[in-house]
């Protein structure tokens, strides 16, 4: 089979794309904690009356 | 079979049921026109799950055999349709857009797909999605079982998600109209990617019942169309009570156009910044033009603002509560790490560490989301604001950075409607509005609870002054 340089880089990049969007990493983990902490963060600061039950219907 | 006229491919819902009532064609030969054509071009747009060609002709012919005898069930009657591969369909894959699904069957039909069978639809295909609906936060448009979701517009860029098929579906014409669904932004992003009309329903008025649950307390289904007009149809045919989805608000919906509200009665909320700063460059003059086009229509634009809540968080945290429960299993067994998108594994991973008093007050905040919400609308009518800022991302984009970001100190307008509209339950319409970069642009508006046939009658006196929503692709 023949191949041109051409398709040959495609093929390349296409490989090293895909490899960087599928890798699993420590540091994929880490932002994904660390997005939880700050959701945590921001929800820590919001005031709520003591009576505030969660809501369990949603039609506003 | 007999030839079918190219113009059917993006003929609205009620032309083409005139069409067929008129008899200027079989409903067997649309239907598979239809199907054979959503076969050969969806993958060209990744947009594709599972052709249904045999399935769509069997269905087709037996719209014919109730036409013939006069039994007729309505516009939906004879319509092709394409439904997210979320969506269970008896006897058939249904993969979620995810890899460690790809040979799960189940042996029913989501409600929808059997209320739109009762009505006639044709269903010719299911729809690519992302991966599990994305819940754990994807990084790249890549994240799915059938690659990117590639925009029918410019197939260097994306569909948006993750009712990516669902919306490419329409804007390319492989479909008349499909069911997509919404968590957060999962209807009204490809919408205004693609250009399309699209309608996130009220929490609780369309069945879940067979439909992937990534978040019970935040998932819709709903459609994508050509017009506002066919929404409402469509909307009619799969609303309603069902006691198989214990989130079903009880009620059915009647779509009443002729019941509409005159529109100079109706104050719209909106902010200016939204359509100026906030909205990228290229968009902006799209944005003024279409704003111009709603105050053609009569209605009255008032200046406001959302009630102030950290909505992101409080719907991240939401989703994570709910999808670690949803896909624990997957997770504690690895399967996991089959996905696609690296950020999307370590999202649902870390979601099991969720602490439950997060959860729970995300929950106790959107009791106060409801409320602020109300009242709001004693104020206006309904909101107004862009669908996204811009046009659609470039598909090797990392979504989750390098974004559009307004310059500092820009007011925050309405931003984070849609998780604030998602965690309150209301309902949004998506009405294509212009084109930046030649890409469609779109706005959307959020009405109260149940108000879809006041969104609709806005919907279709805006479609009325403009054509954006009949523009096609130009390769479609």
């Amino acid at each position: 089979m023949k191949i041109t340089r051409r398709q040959l880089a495609m093929v390349v990049s296409a490989s090293t794309l895909a490899q960087s969007q599928t890798t699993s990493s420590v540091d994929d983990t880490q932002a994904a904690r660390d997005r939880l902490k700050a959701n945590s963060n921001a929800l820590a600061q919001q005031d709520l009356p003591p009576a505030t039950e969660p809501a369990f219907k949603f039609q506003a | 079979m007999a030839a079918i006229p190219n113009d059917v491919f993006f003929a609205t819902v009620t032309e083409l049921n005139k069409r067929l009532l008129a008899k200027e064609f079989k409903a067997e030969d649309l239907a598979r026109a239809f199907a054979e054509r959503l076969a050969q071009l969806g993958p060209r747009y990744n947009a594709l799950a599972l052709p249904l060609i045999q399935e769509a002709r069997r269905k087709g012919k037996t719209v014919d055999q109730e036409l013939k005898m006069d039994r007729q069930r309505g516009p939906l009657q004879g319509i092709p349709y394409g439904a997210k591969d979320l969506l269970a369909y008896k006897g058939h894959p249904t993969t979620w857009g995810a890899k460690p699904y790809a040979t799960q069957v189940f042996d029913y039909n989501a409600t929808v797909i059997d209320k739109l069978d009762a009505v006639g639809a044709v269903l010719t295909g299911k729809l690519a999605m992302v991966e599990l609906a994305g819940g754990g936060g994807y990084r790249f448009a890549s994240a799915s079982l059938t690659g990117p979701g590639l925009n029918p517009w410019d197939r260097t860029r994306w569909s948006g998600g993750s009712s990516s098929g669902s919306a490419t579906g329409v804007a390319a014409g492989l479909v008349t109209f499909a069911l997509g669904s919404e968590t957060s932004g999962s209807i009204v992003t490809p919408a205004s990617y693609c250009g399309v009309t699209g309608l996130r329903p009220t929490y609780g008025l369309v069945s879940r019942h067979g439909a992937m649950a990534l978040s019970w307390t935040l998932d819709k289904i709903g459609p994508l169309a050509h017009n506002a007009d066919d929404c409402g149809h469509i909307l009619q045919a799969i609303a309603g009570a069902d006691g198989k989805d214990p989130g079903s608000a009880g009620t059915s919906f009647y779509y009443a156009p002729q019941y509409a509200r005159s529109m100079k009665e109706l104050k719209v909320g909106y902010a200016a910044v939204d359509f100026a700063d906030r909205a990228e460059e290229s968009a902006r003059p799209a944005f003024q033009a279409a704003l111009a086009a709603v105050r053609e229509t009569g209605v009255t634009l008032v200046e406001t603002k959302l009630p102030s809540f950290p909505y992101g968080p409080i719907l991240s945290t939401v989703l994570a509560g709910e999808q670690a429960s949803n896909f624990e299993q997957l997770i504690t067994s690895g399967q996991v790490d089959q996905l696609v998108d690296a950020a999307q594994i370590a999202g649902l991973k870390t979601s099991l560490e969720l602490p439950a008093k997060d959860y729970l007050k995300a929950m106790r905040l959107r009791r106060l989301i409801q409320e602020e919400f109300r009242k709001l609308f004693t104020q206006v009518d309904v909101l107004l604001a862009p669908g996204r800022p811009g046009p659609a991302t470039k598909i090797d984009q990392p979504l989750d950075r390098g974004g559009f970001q307004p310059p500092a100190g820009t007011a925050s307008g309405l931003q984070g409607i849609i998780q604030a509209g998602n965690l309150a339950g209301l309902p949004a319409l998506v009405l294509p509005c212009g084109f930046a970069d030649n890409m469609p642009v779109a706005f959307q508006l959020v009405g109260p609870a149940f108000s879809e046939n006041l969104l609709l009658a806005i919907g279709r006196e805006f479609q009325s002054h403009t054509d954006w929503h009949k523009k096609h692709p130009p390769e479609a």
